[in-house]
């Protein structure tokens, strides 16, 4: 190859993007010609350079845009400007205002005090409204609806939400339940310690799946990378290394590319190569590539695909 | 596709909500950043976000399983991306800078600066650098942009990318060679 060639693939090089034989003869090319390979420096610089670029994502910003698609959805009207504040409003806002330091509790407090007026309201006014629920200090109300009769009787419509915590070992159904919640919580670090836990129980279809769900789609890499460890007395399972090959090619992360080979190698297996020769073609980091290659050696198959 | 995402699929074509806003959640982030780094514009990328998602959730009693769903979502997403940066391409515009009665101002910058502080190593954020980058980036066609940056950026193979953009792998590539040419160009002994 000369000069004039190896240059135009340099890009395409650095994104591992040529072929094979192209890749050997630019390697070739460059160990002989300071030029072309100060080019690649060249081009490694830029991307670092671009690199500083990338945005991470603010996860506010995601929240918004979750909410905004999901009452979309629902049939409200997204993004749309902040109606003026109704009574009911006012009202919470009073109550914050009062109780400084309350702000997240506004609405259970401006709820439960609601509940307690028409509850005196009723007391007083001898009518027979159905009876007000008792709400215990652990329950925090979601207010949906509030109508005021005319014979004073307030309606109010409202979800619930307790806080609880149990304790109980992790044969007990109930404590699963709540381990499998736990791994598809908000909390990054609940969903870490949720899949950590489930490890001990994979023999059940519903773990099992829940494990696979977070090692193929959970953004968070702690929790991929639990979800695999725990997947191992697994290995070898016909779905369990259909979803490894699929997160072997397509996972962000090479420290997670690589125990997922170390997972998928426990026995040799004619679709396992055909994957590793798979990402031979596209792997872009060298560790990943040099496991994977070493397994197609020691297992006597070719590096690539013919 | 993963079983799991095929499982969701299905469901969501069934009617799922539940089993809809699990999909989306396997894919928002990415979706969102692709819209953010192309378009630095927060709340243009909050429209991309809902554009897109609402066509999938409209049209996904079509999906017929005959590609990725990954593939399927990001032709609808970089088909929407590359109107936005067409139209700004027609209007002149393309950062996300906007003028005020005090000056110009960068919407990107208080992210920015929130990552700033999250990295030390952002603080030596070059302004210049930045600027010539922007400048470079200005330079390439909507398409090259694209590609650059779900090559780039995204991670993803140009076999991929060609199927996304509803062309060739070799077109892909060379999209990929001129973007990078050009950028080079650009920044000289920048880098």
């Amino acid at each position: 190859m000369n000069c004039d060639t190896v240059r135009k693939l340099i890009p395409l090089y650095f994104y591992g993007e040529v072929t094979p034989d192209e890749e050997d003869q630019v390697d070739q090319h460059l160990h002989e010609c300071a030029a072309c390979a100060a080019q690649l420096e060249q081009q490694s610089a830029l991307a670092g350079a671009l690199d500083q670029r990338k945005l991470e994502i603010p996860l506010a910003l995601l929240d918004e845009c979750r909410d905004d698609l999901m009452a979309a959805i629902a049939g409200g009207a997204p993004r749309q400007v902040k109606p003026a504040k109704g009574p009911w409003a006012l009202f919470l806002d009073a109550m914050s205002a009062t109780f400084t330091g309350f702000g997240r509790l506004r609405q259970p407090v401006g709820a439960v005090l609601l509940i307690l007026l028409g509850f005196a309201v009723a007391r007083f006014t001898g009518s027979g409204p159905s009876p007000s629920p008792v709400l215990s200090d652990n329950v925090y109300p979601m207010v949906r609806d509030v109508k005021a009769d005319n014979d004073g009787t307030v309606r109010i419509r409202f979800d619930e939400t307790s806080h609880h915590e149990v304790a109980g070992r992790l044969e007990d159904p109930n404590i699963q339940r709540l381990i499998l919640a736990g791994s598809r919580d908000e909390d990054a670090a609940v969903r870490v310690e949720s899949v950590g836990l489930l490890k001990n129980r994979v023999d059940s279809p519903e773990v099992r799946d829940s494990l696979l769900n977070a090692l193929a789609g959970d953004p968070n890499d702690g929790v991929r990378l639990k979800a695999l460890e725990a997947l191992k007395p697994l290995a070898g399972d016909a779905q369990v290394t259909k979803t490894l090959s699929q997160v072997l090619l397509t996972d962000a992360n090479p420290a997670v590319r690589m125990q997922v080979i170390d997972l998928m190698v426990t026995r040799r297996d004619d679709s396992v190569v055909g994957v590793l020769q798979n990402l031979m073609q596209r792997e872009d980091n060298n560790g990943v590539r040099l496991k994977a290659s070493k397994v197609l050696k020691d297992w006597n198959a070719s590096i690539g695909t013919f | 596709m993963s079983p799991q995402v095929d499982t969701l699929i299905r469901a969501a074509q069934r009617g799922d909500q539940d089993a809809f806003e699990q999909l989306v959640r396997t894919y928002d982030q990415s979706v969102l950043r692709l819209a953010m780094n192309l378009l630095r514009s927060p709340e243009d990328a909050r429209d991309v976000y809902q554009e897109a998602f609402l066509r999938v959730y409209r049209n996904l009693h079509a999906f017929r399983f005959d590609c990725s769903f990954h593939t399927w979502l990001y032709r609808i997403v970089t088909n929407i991306c590359l109107d936005q940066l067409r139209k700004r391409k027609v209007r002149k515009e393309e950062t996300a800078v906007v003028e005020t009665s005090e000056g110009a101002i960068d919407r990107m910058e208080q992210y920015e600066e929130e990552a700033a502080a999250a990295d030390p190593e952002r603080s030596m954020w070059n302004r210049e650098l930045k600027q010539r980058i922007e400048n470079a980036l200005v330079g390439l066609t909507p398409r090259e942009r694209m590609v650059f940056e779900l090559r780039h950026y995204q991670g993803l193979r140009l076999r991929n990318i060609g199927e996304m953009l509803g062309t060739t792998e070799e077109a892909a590539k060379n999209c990929l060679f001129r973007a990078t040419q050009k950028m080079r160009g650009e920044l000289g002994d920048f880098v």
